[in-house]
């Protein structure tokens, strides 16, 4: 389990997470949803080291140095927000990227054939340069390579962006074949819906706080609206 | 008139590979930690006064002096890559000052320790010329071309299939991403250093063998690579080549036809040239890295 308590962080003197404490549990699907600005990806951001944070983050219980590359070792992976592929490389060397963890190194064969196995598209087309792809195709890279990196706990951040709605059911699919595969999976998403429909357990965020959290099977959609239009201010656990 | 072209031509060819070299260590620190060092030129002299010092002393081949140039000048590279990392703001910029004021205290330490007479190799068996069919070159510049050539080749196949020449490439496209992938940039940034180092020591080693050193040459040789670099736009190492090679070729056309005092000024010209009319290199739009 994952787990961050009183997590504070920013970009300069701007201050944009304020005691953030939430949890992701061993082998659930956590959403986290909320309008742009509400400090989302600066979480999973602050998560794996790449923004200065105050505050813990504990891995199964034992706090963890707050180095990426430490965090990769750990099993901890995200998939950015914009997929952030390397552009002017293969698919192929992409997806090996993926695979630079020391645990990793040993299984990136199996690995790449379990990734093409997902992603019949990737393997067609593992020659071309990442920069040339569709959005789709892009967003499937950076999951693959995700994947390659042999994830306990993914982080995903906005997979659904740009993305035509075939490929966004396509992508979460794959989403729901990584949990069932039981990989513990933090998901960060503005569409409330499709979050919803895959998730265990839903966090909102506004403004840097965690507004709501509740089991993505007794959501209140009218009271998640109001406070996600900040029509509503307060903090409630259910 | 048509002998001397053709062999121009091909002196050029042999030359612009050392370019090439000297160009691609500073294109690889600046793809991975985008700096520009401006000292790189004067690594590349360090390393030939390393085989001038190994031949002048030994009598030996100036090519066994690569194992002590590589010391040299990879301990130079770290020494700058370590001041470079202290500095906190505007590093682009501050960059500039320091390896520009690195390159000319190392100028004047080379000056100072083998004062400013121009020095060469006098082994007779790299300044033997040999015909190959209709042009001529002295094996030093065949056994440069060759070298150069191998060197290039392993630096393509690192960058491909190492571990830490992927981690170079993916650092030098996407910084975030590379530490998303479990890479620590400043690791990677010291190996490009290293490797950077490694490629001077050649470099300057290849240069003693077939051309004249003396203490200002650093300057010049740093703004070779510059020219070579924006000659080939995006920094893969085919393009680089290229690029050197076209250089080498201006500046052997123009010692022949016109005047070798014009063999500086005729680079900077071909340099306005492209930035003008090709700002993205000759190769910019499509070559890519590696």
């Amino acid at each position: 389990m994952l787990e961050v308590r009183g997590l504070r962080a920013g970009y300069g003197r701007i201050n944009v997470l304020w005691d953030v404490s939430l949890q992701f549990p061993t082998g659930e699907l956590t959403a986290i949803v909320g309008p742009n600005g509400a400090g989302k990806t600066t979480l999973f951001r602050a998560l794996m080291g790449l923004v200065p944070h105050q505050g813990e983050i504990l891995l199964d219980g034992r706090p963890i140095r707050g180095r990426t590359w430490d965090l990769l070792e750990a099993g901890v992976v995200m998939v950015p927000e914009g997929r952030m592929v390397f552009k002017d490389m293969s698919v192929a060397e992409n997806l090996a990227l993926g695979a630079y963890p020391q645990r990793c190194r040993q299984a990136r064969a199996r690995n790449l054939e379990r990734v093409y196995a997902l992603f019949p598209r990737l393997k067609e087309r593992h020659r071309q340069l990442a920069g040339s792809l569709s959005g789709g195709e892009a967003q499937m890279v950076a999951m693959g390579r995700g994947m390659m990196s042999e994830p306990r706990i993914l982080l995903i951040d906005e997979p659904s962006l740009g993305l035509a709605p075939v490929i966004v059911k396509e992508v979460f699919g794959i989403i729901r074949r990584l949990k069932a595969e039981g990989v513990t999976i933090g998901l960060i998403e503005q569409n409330t819906h499709i979050a919803l429909s895959v998730a265990d357990r839903m966090h909102l965020m506004r403004s840097g706080k965690v507004l709501l959290s509740q089991d993505a099977g007794s959501v209140d959609l009218d009271r998640l609206h109001d406070l996600y239009l900040a029509r509503e201010s307060g903090q409630v656990q259910a | 008139m048509f002998e001397l072209l053709q062999q121009s031509l091909f002196s050029g060819l042999l030359v612009g590979s050392v370019y090439a070299l000297v160009a691609l260590g500073i294109a690889l620190t600046f793809g991975a930690m985008k700096i520009i060092n401006l000292a790189h030129g004067e690594l590349v002299l360090l390393a030939a006064y390393m085989a001038y010092v190994i031949e002048s002393r030994t009598g030996w081949n100036p090519y066994a002096a690569i194992p002590l140039a590589f010391a040299v000048t990879a301990l130079v590279s770290i020494a700058i890559y370590l001041l470079i990392e202290r500095i906190r703001e505007h590093r682009e910029l501050n960059s500039l000052i320091l390896t520009f004021a690195i390159g000319v205290i190392l100028t004047n330490a080379i000056l100072l320790v083998f004062a400013s007479d121009v020095r060469s190799t006098n082994s007779p068996l790299l300044q033997d010329a040999v015909s190959l069919g209709s042009v001529y070159a002295m094996n030093s510049e065949l056994l440069a071309f060759v070298v150069s050539l191998l060197v290039m080749a392993g630096l393509w196949w690192w960058l491909r299939n190492s571990w830490y020449g992927r981690a170079v490439r993916a650092v030098s496209s996407n910084r975030d991403a590379s530490m998303l992938m479990g890479i620590d940039p400043r690791r990677v940034e010291l190996a490009a250093f290293i490797v950077a180092g490694i490629l001077a020591s050649v470099a300057g080693v290849a240069l003693y063998t077939m051309s004249v050193v003396q203490p200002a040459l650093g300057p010049a040789l740093t703004v070779k690579a510059f020219v070579v670099t924006v000659l080939a736009g995006v920094g893969s190492i085919p393009g680089v080549f290229c690029a050197a090679l076209l250089l080498g070729v201006t500046e052997a056309m123009t010692v022949t036809l016109a005047s070798s005092a014009l063999q500086e000024l005729v680079g900077m010209v071909l340099f306005l040239l492209v930035l003008f009319f090709m700002p993205n290199g000759l190769f910019g739009a499509r070559a890519r890295r590696g």
